[in-house]
């Protein structure tokens, strides 16, 4: 097959535009009974607006993802019907937890292509207390092949674990490497205002916990929330009338390997296919992993990022297990990695809240102190990378963050 | 009464049937395990109208049904309350000897029910052959145990 050979200038000259990100926000997440999932989509467009310091008629685009609680073919118009707005530009992604970059990428593209210029990306669902028992069902068979696959009762957790099973045995990657990322990760969570879970565990406390598909114990598995998370993107220029420091979309680049778990060739070619997107945003950021100082990468599971961090060519194949276990992945280490928590311990909605804690990071504002978290500002962080894997590691889209513009391609 | 109406109703996932994969599930009713081709003899998984990358007609080979564990995952939930109470279920990725994989559940080659295997037998690289579930009078199961 083919690797497709997008053109990294072309790429450049749309992002030297000066595509920013103006504003952010987040409800709190966990258990949210009585607010319905538009209403949480509603809060959150408030939250952010209110951030960048515009109102809902400046918004002249609207994309937003999907909802496992409110069917609807067309989220994007259901939502401007709902928030009473007439948008220019409207889309609705759909690439699993690699939705929310690709969002930024759309709106990116809508400006570029003069269909918008104040682009608000939003998700939110109350997928916690909302969802039926035949939605739950859906939703653990949804990336098995309903032919080939469901009959053997594979979970999507299980699917995972098929991968990240050969991955640990190519590798020799021990438990405590998958855990590690975990005990990590809940270090952090401890500090972000809105995180589901707050206590910190240790190694051993993850590799203690029930078992639920090998090698995934329940503390390896990401979390069920409601609630919801928004970003604003717009030009620099549009944005110097705005209240925040904007953040710069500096690279963009997308990967894909495979759908279903059994048409993964290897586990090599899953790390390249999820690694050619945060390669390629980094080349069209003209960046290297040196560069980076913040990393707020999906983890649907604990073994997620690993692989994620050997594609991007943070560490060598098989490397990230130890990488982690050093201490490299803690605020304070070489590269701190999803300082917010997570899917693991703040909350899941896909890849949204990896890119407002990105944002939030590169303006100095990750001191969450004043709301009953903590400090977790990474000291004078300048450029961030993020990403977001659908599937099992079937598709990924990944950016590069920056405080400061784009250097001319 | 027939003897099938004894049988307790089978309550776990069953295969969404399309229309491509009617010859492969009519093979595994006869006990037989037939794998989609393409135009050179090459099998490839899973049954689509063409073979994937040719958008060439599919013709079909039959598996000697022998291959290896590539990676496996205790699952101790499944997917629906039908599997409530069991003990865990494996459910693998095989490397069949003509070079496709395929997903399946390995287990212990005792009809009629073919219990899962114990987990502490199961490691990646193990042989395994074909053993087939008839889990309804409709669907048969191909299932895989240690060879």
């Amino acid at each position: 097959m083919s690797e497709a050979t997008p053109n990294v200038q072309e790429a450049r000259r749309m992002l030297a535009k000066g595509i920013v990100i103006a504003g952010v926000g987040e409800t709190e997440q966990g258990k949210l009974e009585g607010r319905g999932s538009f209403q949480l989509l509603e809060e959150v467009t408030k939250i952010t607006l209110d951030d960048a310091g515009i109102g809902l008629a400046e918004v002249d685009g609207l994309v937003t993802a999907f909802s496992f609680v409110e069917s609807t073919l067309m989220h994007s118009t259901t939502l401007a019907d709902y928030l009473g707005m007439e948008p220019g530009y409207f889309a609705s992604v759909a690439v699993g937890g690699a939705t929310a970059p690709l969002m930024a990428v759309q709106a990116a593209m809508a400006i570029d292509a003069g269909l918008a210029e104040v682009v608000l990306c939003v998700r939110g669902d109350n997928t916690r207390s909302g969802i039926s028992s035949s939605g739950m069902i859906a939703m653990a068979r949804e990336m098995s092949h309903g032919e080939y696959e469901a009959p053997y009762g594979l979970t999507t957790i299980g699917g995972y674990g098929l991968l990240a099973q050969r991955y640990m045995h190519e590798h020799n990657v021990p438990q405590e490497a998958l855990a590690s990322v975990v005990a990590t990760q809940s270090e952090h969570a401890a500090l972000k205002w809105n995180a589901m879970l707050r206590d910190p565990v240790s190694v051993e406390d993850v590799m203690n916990d029930r078992w639920i598909a090998t090698p995934f114990h329940a503390m390896d598995c990401s979390l069920v929330s409601d609630g919801a998370a928004a970003f604003l993107v717009t030009t620099a220029a549009r944005a110097k009338d705005m209240k925040r420091k904007p953040v710069y979309i500096t690279g963009i680049g997308e990967g894909y390997s495979h759908q279903y778990i059994t048409s993964a060739k290897s586990v090599d070619g899953v790390r390249q296919g999820l690694g050619r997107a945060g390669r390629r945003a980094m080349e069209v950021a003209g960046v290297t992993p040196q560069d980076l100082d913040v990393a707020e990468i999906y983890d649907s599971f604990s073994f997620t990022p690993l692989i994620a961090l050997e594609g991007f060519g943070v560490c060598g194949p098989g490397e990230a297990g130890d990488w982690v276990l050093e201490g490299n992945a803690k605020l304070g280490g070489a590269l701190p990695m999803n300082t917010h928590g997570g899917l693991i311990r703040q909350a899941h909605l896909g890849a949204m809240h990896h890119i407002v804690e990105a944002t939030l990071q590169l303006r100095g504002e990750a001191d969450d102190t004043a709301r009953g978290g903590g400090d977790h500002q990474v000291p004078d962080a300048k450029v961030a990378i993020t990403n977001g894997s659908g599937g099992i590691l079937a598709a990924t889209s990944a950016l590069v963050l920056s405080s400061e513009p784009p250097s001319a391609a | 009464m027939s003897e099938q109406s004894t049988k307790p109703a089978y309550t776990k996932p069953l295969p969404d049937l399309r229309p491509e994969g009617a010859t492969f599930w009519a093979g595994t009713k006869e006990h037989k395990l037939l794998l989609p081709a393409g135009p050179d003899g090459t099998p490839f998984w899973y049954p689509r109208a063409y073979a994937p990358g040719t958008l060439e007609p599919v013709q079909w080979v039959e598996s000697a049904g022998t291959g290896e564990i590539y990676t496996y995952s205790v699952h101790f939930i499944g997917p629906s309350k039908a599997y409530k109470g069991d003990p865990p279920h494996v459910v693998a990725l095989v490397d069949l000897d003509e070079g496709v994989r395929v997903m399946t559940n390995l287990v212990i080659d005792q009809a009629p029910d073919y219990p899962s295997i114990d987990p502490a037998d199961v490691a990646i690289g193990k042989r395994v052959r074909v053993v087939f579930h008839d889990v309804t009078d409709e669907i048969t199961l191909p299932k895989f145990a240690l060879a």
